[in-house]
C-alpha cells in the first residue's frame, strides 16, 4: 500500500544484504567511476521494475515515457511486490530499473545509518551500494513521513514544528502504524532529539482509513502520514516542521543496474528528476487513488504535459 | 525454523514478558474481556431469537439467513466501517465480534429445538400446559445440549477473532500479533498466535466437558 510497507518488508532480510554492502562497498565506488564513463548500455532496452504501491508505480511509468522520449526500448513489470522481490530481481537481471527513495532504500542497505539529510544520504548510499547496482542523482519530489494535525490543534496549542510538540508533553494522543512506535522516525527518535513526550500512542494503520479517520474525528492529535497525500491539503490539515532533521530525506532516486546505465539513460532520468516537485507527484498520485485513472495514462499525460515526452 | 521455535519457547517462558501493560497476563486478560462480553451479547441477542423461531415455527427462513449474513460480513472490514462512522473505540470491535457469534447461536439454538420430538410438545400442550411453559420446562431443557454447543462454537470464534482488537489500537493478544509483523519479529507473532490457539483450545475443552458432564444422563 505504500512506501513503509516496502520497507517492512525487509527487516528479516537486512542482515543479509548489510553484509554484503559492507563487503562490495568499495567495488561498487569503483565500477560507479566506470560506468559513468560508459560502462553501461541501453542498447538491448530498459526493464523497469515497481513495488506494489500506487506512486511507485506512476514513478515506474513516468521512467518508461523519458526513456522512450530517449530512444531507448523500454518494458515495464509492475506491482512486483516489496523490496525483498524488487532488489534480487534487480541482482539477477530481471528488472534493470527501479524508482526508489532515499531514506527507505538506505535503511535497507544500512540500517544503522542515521543521515537525514539529502546529499549525506546520497553519499550513504553510494558507499553501501552493493556490487552491479548503483544510484542516480536525486530528483526533487520526495514522500516522506510527516507528522500532522489539524487545523484547531496546531492553533489551540500553538504547533508549528516538531520542537513545539514538547511544550504539550503528556497532553497528546499520537496515532500512527504499530512498527512507528519503535522507530527511530516515530515515537522514539521523537523523543530522543525533540524530548516528546506523548499521552498515549494509539497503534493504526500506516497512511491508511483508520489513522486519517482518527485525526479527523479527534481520536488522536498527531498522526504519522506521507508528505504526498492528497488528504493533508484536502483537510486543510497542519505538516509540523522539522528543524532538527530527525526524517531521513525521502528523495526519490532511481536505482539502477551497472550495466544499463549508460548517459542517455541518465539524462532522461536527471531532467524528469529536476521537473516533478512533491506536489505535482501527489496530484498524480491521487489522479489514480482517487479518480481510478490507469498510472500508465496518467504518467505518460504528466510527461506529455511537461515536455519530457 | 528450529531458531524460531527456541526463540518462541524463550520468549512465552521469559518472566519478563508476562507482567507490565504490555505483558501477556494482561493482554490476557484483554482478550477473554473482550471474548467473553462479546459472547455474552451475542447470546442475548441471538438465544431469544433462536427460541422464538423455534417455538413458533415463524420466520425461521428469514432470521437464520439474516444472522449468518453476519458470519458472512469480512469482520475487518466491518471494523473499518462502524470505525468511519462512529470513532475510535471498542464499538466497531464488539459489533464485528457480535455479527461472528450470533449465527453459530441463532442456528444451533433453532436447530435444538426443531430437534425436540412432536410427540412431546404434544403431550405437553394436551396436559393443558400454555405456550411458555411448553417453552420453558419441555423445548428449552431439550434442545439445551445443542444450545450450548451453539455458545461454546460462537465463543471459540469469538476468541480466535479478537485479535483484530489490536487492529484498532485496543489491546488483546492481538497486540503481539499486529505488533509483531509491524516490527517484523515473528517471534512475537507466533508467540500471539500460539497463545490464542491455546486459549481456544482450553477453553473449548472446558465447555464441553461441563457440557458432557451437566447432560451426562441424556443419550445423544
Amino acid at each position: 500500500m505504500n512506501r513503509r510497507t516496502l520497507l517492512g518488508g525487509l527487516f528479516a532480510a537486512a542482515s543479509v544484504p548489510a553484509l554484503s554492502a559492507c563487503a562490495s562497498g568499495i567495488t561498487s565506488l569503483d565500477s560507479q567511476g566506470s560506468a559513468s564513463g560508459g560502462g553501461g548500455s541501453s542498447k538491448g532496452g530498459v526493464t523497469i521494475g515497481t513495488a506494489n504501491f500506487t506512486e511507485n508505480q506512476v514513478l515506474g511509468y513516468l521512467y518508461a515515457a523519458v526513456l522512450q522520449q530517449a530512444g531507448v526500448k523500454v518494458k515495464v513489470r509492475p506491482n512486483l511486490g516489496t523490496r525483498e522481490i524488487v532488489i534480487p530481481a534487480l541482482k539477477s537481471g530481471d528488472i534493470d530499473l527501479l524508482p526508489e527513495y532515499q531514506g527507505a532504500l538506505l535503511n535497507y542497505l544500512a540500517p544503522k545509518d542515521n543521515s537525514a539529510e539529502p546529499g549525506t544520504m546520497q553519499n550513504a548510499l553510494t558507499l553501501a551500494m552493493p556490487g552491479g547496482l548503483q544510484v542516480l542523482p536525486y530528483g526533487q519530489a520526495a514522500d516522506s513521513d510527516c507528522f500532522v494535525v489539524t487545523r484547531e490543534t496546531a492553533r489551540k496549542y500553538g504547533l508549528t514544528t516538531l520542537a513545539d510538540l514538547a511544550k504539550q508533553n503528556g497532553k497528546l494522543v499520537i496515532g500512527a502504524a504499530p512498527e512507528v512506535k519503535k522507530r527511530r522516525v516515530g515515537a522514539i527518535g521523537l523523543k530522543d532529539v525533540y524530548g516528546v513526550e506523548f499521552k498515549e500512542f494509539k497503534s493504526l494503520d500506516s497512511d491508511g482509513p483508520l489513522v486519517k479517520g482518527a485525526l479527523k474525528k479527534g481520536d488522536v492529535d498527531v498522526a504519522n502520514l506521507f508528505t504526498t497525500d492528497t488528504d493533508i491539503a484536502a483537510n486543510d490539515w497542519v505538516v509540523l516542521s522539522d528543524p532538527k532533521n530527525l526524517i531521513p530525506s525521502q528523495h526519490i532516486v532511481p536505482l539502477i543496474a551497472d550495466r544499463k546505465a549508460d548517459d542517455r539513460v541518465r539524462k532522461a532520468l536527471a531532467r524528469l528528476g529536476n521537473v516533478l516537485t512533491t506536489a505535482q507527484l501527489t496530484q498524480l498520485n491521487s489522479q489514480v487513488d482517487n479518480d481510478k485513472k490507469d498510472p500508465e495514462d496518467v504518467a505518460n499525460a504528466y510527461a506529455k504535459q511537461h515536455g519530457l515526452a | 525454523m528450529y531458531e524460531l521455535f527456541k526463540n518462541l519457547g524463550t520468549w512465552l517462558t521469559s518472566g519478563a514478558n508476562w507482567t507490565g501493560p504490555d505483558g501477556i497476563a494482561h493482554r490476557l486478560a484483554e482478550h477473554l474481556q473482550y471474548s467473553l462480553l462479546a459472547t455474552l451479547i451475542a447470546a442475548a441477542i441471538g438465544l431469544p431469537l433462536g427460541l422464538l423461531i423455534g417455538h413458533t415455527g415463524k420466520g425461521a427462513f428469514v432470521a437464520i439467513n439474516l444472522s449468518s449474513f453476519g458470519r458472512a460480513l469480512p469482520t475487518v472490514g466491518l471494523v473499518v466501517l462502524v470505525f468511519l462512522a462512529g470513532g475510535l473505540s471498542m464499538l466497531p470491535v464488539y459489533v464485528a465480534l457480535v455479527a461472528l457469534a450470533v449465527p453459530a447461536i441463532v442456528t444451533n439454538t433453532y436447530a435444538g429445538m426443531t430437534a425436540v420430538d412432536p410427540d412431546v410438545r404434544d403431550a405437553a400442550r394436551g396436559q393443558g400446559m400454555r405456550g411458555h411453559q411448553v417453552l420453558f420446562q419441555i423445548e428449552l431443557p431439550l434442545a439445551l445440549p445443542l444450545i450450548m454447543t451453539g455458545l461454546r462454537l460462537a465463543l471459540i470464534q469469538v476468541v480466535a477473532t479478537a485479535t483484530i482488537a489490536a487492529y484498532v489500537s485496543f489491546g488483546g493478544l492481538g497486540r503481539y500479533v499486529f505488533d509483531g509483523l509491524a516490527q517484523r519479529d515473528l517471534v512475537q507473532v507466533l508467540g500471539g498466535a500460539v497463545l490464542v490457539a491455546v486459549i481456544a483450545v482450553l477453553l473449548d475443552l472446558l465447555l464441553s466437558t461441563l457440557q458432557r458432564f451437566l447432560f451426562r444422563h441424556r443419550t445423544a
